[in-house]
């Protein structure tokens, strides 16, 4: 077994919270817009939460944003590089077919790259261009519709309306693979042990089988180049 | 022997000391019963709400009066006769039509459900008259006396006079700030149709108001009373009739969704078919892994 450092701290504090607030979200958001799924509370503090929720969000995509920059956390995990793209395929044969055949996942988490390219295009997505839009969006709301005291057009709000709503179904879908995915690690919960403590786990890796690989991976990169 | 040995304990126990380590001393049943009386005492309003008065629903009114914006002069005249056939005075403070412009003066803005462009209102000439909610009636069931009660022949919501107290929780109630307040005879008072001949219909000049039968005018009734505004034993009522999640709720709440509908299509394909993918994978996953 090797240990590696994956989570810095900060970090997995952010990813829980944002976790809550999310979750949150999704609850309350799903009430307005269906409100006979679960009329838990009347309609008037749900709002106000949901509000609240959202401007907390607000601050947690911020938080995330100046961390990434700062602490070179974008750079490092979330430069799309060339052989990205072929890793992206391979990734996706190994999620799709080869786990079956109970093959060992092609991409190894390191301290320096700990995103494979599957990773870096969803999460890179979901907090570059989902949360955003959705924040925006809901800034709009907030501000009932105003932008500098002037009502905005009929069709503007449908369609800030359905940038929101369909961003709540990419969060749902979002959510629901992200946590399946989650368990698909060595174990059921090394992923998501390693997202608490931030160390994880992973059982030594025979010399025969990975370095050649990496080493033909970086080769054919260079010959690229 | 044996009795004879215990005697002396029992006469020692009743005698001062008590070490029988009974369940419960005399001081501790004092005790813990003397608070669960009161602790059950205290369940009372919680184990109430919503149990003893149910949320007031009234039978639709026969009709109401609508106002033509367009033709409003804004003379008053239907104030007057309001007041003069209710009241017998002129007193337009007093009018169930409450006919005024669309100006936000005040520091809380536009009164309910008024909204015009800008600070100001948009000037216009409202004609506004009670809605005769049919489904709850806020201000029927906000009224601690049970003095707003349904009219025969009209269905109009209307006070009772002698019921009612003046207490002015029905003002408060009414979303659209509908009921008037007599300050003389100290009760509240609302439009009650006049019997089916609404005399402020009958006053106006320029054929601005009409009275029509009913239609459903409430799909545009702002927020009413917060759950937490009323009274705690209707508070829960709602919940009786609306069961969540069931199928006709359901239906309501998907047309009731604002906005663009095909993104709800969308949404509600796309989502059972990732989970449906999600869970295949993984049975599979689980299967192979065995």
């Amino acid at each position: 077994m090797k240990r590696v450092y994956l989570h810095p701290l900060p970090l997995r504090i952010w990813h829980w919270l944002n976790a809550l607030i999310v979750i949150f979200l999704l609850a309350t958001g799903i009430q307005f817009r269906m409100p006979g799924i679960a009329a838990l509370w009347s309609h008037n503090p749900l709002l106000a939460w949901h509000k609240w929720a959202g401007l907390a969000m607000t601050a947690s995509w911020i938080f995330w944003v100046i961390y990434g920059l700062a602490t070179r956390h974008f750079v490092r995990h979330y430069t799309f590089r060339r052989r990205d793209f072929e890793r992206m395929v391979e990734q996706a044969r190994f999620y799709l077919f080869l786990i079956f055949r109970g093959e060992k996942n092609p991409f190894h988490p390191s301290p320096e790259e700990k995103l494979n390219a599957l990773q870096k295009l969803a999460y890179g997505s979901v907090m570059g261009i989902v949360t955003p839009v959705m924040v925006a969006t809901g800034l709009i709301y907030t501000s009932g519709f105003r932008i500098g005291g002037t009502l905005l057009p009929f069709d503007t709000i449908k369609t800030i309306d359905a940038l929101h709503v369909a961003g709540f179904y990419l969060f749902a879908l979002f959510l629901m693979v992200h946590v399946y995915m989650a368990t698909l690690s060595p174990t059921l919960f090394t992923h998501i042990k390693g997202m608490i403590v931030g160390y994880e786990e992973h059982p030594e890796e025979e010399p025969g089988e990975a370095v050649p690989e990496a080493a033909a991976t970086s080769e054919a990169k260079n010959t690229n180049q | 022997m044996g009795i004879q040995r215990e005697q002396p304990d029992l006469l020692e126990s009743s005698g001062g000391r008590i070490h029988l380590d009974p369940l419960c001393s005399r001081r501790q049943t004092l005790k813990w019963g003397g608070l669960s009386i009161i602790g059950l005492s205290m369940l009372g309003p919680v184990l109430a709400r919503g149990e003893t008065a149910p949320l007031i629903i009234m039978e639709k009114a026969g009709g109401l009066v609508v106002a033509d914006t367009a033709l409003c002069v804004g003379c008053g005249r239907c104030e007057l006769a309001c007041t003069e056939f209710n009241d017998g005075r002129a007193s337009p403070s007093l009018s169930r039509i409450k006919v005024d412009r669309n100006l936000n003066f005040g520091p809380a803005g536009a009164p309910a459900w008024r909204e015009g462009e800008g600070n100001w209102g948009d000037g216009l000439i409202v004609q506004d008259l009670c809605k005769q909610c049919p489904h709850p009636v806020p201000c029927a069931d906000m009224c601690p006396e049970d003095a707003i009660v349904l009219a025969p022949g009209t269905g109009a919501r209307v006070v009772n006079l002698e019921k009612c107290t003046g207490c002015k929780d029905c003002l408060k109630a009414c979303p659209w700030e509908m009921i008037s307040f007599d300050t003389e005879a100290n009760k509240a008072t609302k439009c009650h149709l006049c019997g089916g001949k609404p005399k402020c219909v009958e006053a106006c000049p320029a054929g601005a108001l009409s009275y029509v039968v009913w239609q459903d005018l409430t799909e545009k009734v702002p927020a009413r009373i917060d759950a937490a505004a009323l009274p705690l034993e209707r508070s829960r009522s709602c919940t009786s009739c609306h069961v969540p999640g069931q199928r006709a709720t359901l239906r309501e709440g998907f047309r009731a969704a604002s906005g663009v509908k095909w993104i709800d299509l969308a949404g509600s394909i796309l989502i059972p078919v990732a989970a449906i993918f999600v869970v295949i994978h993984g049975m599979l996953h689980r299967a192979v892994k065995r």
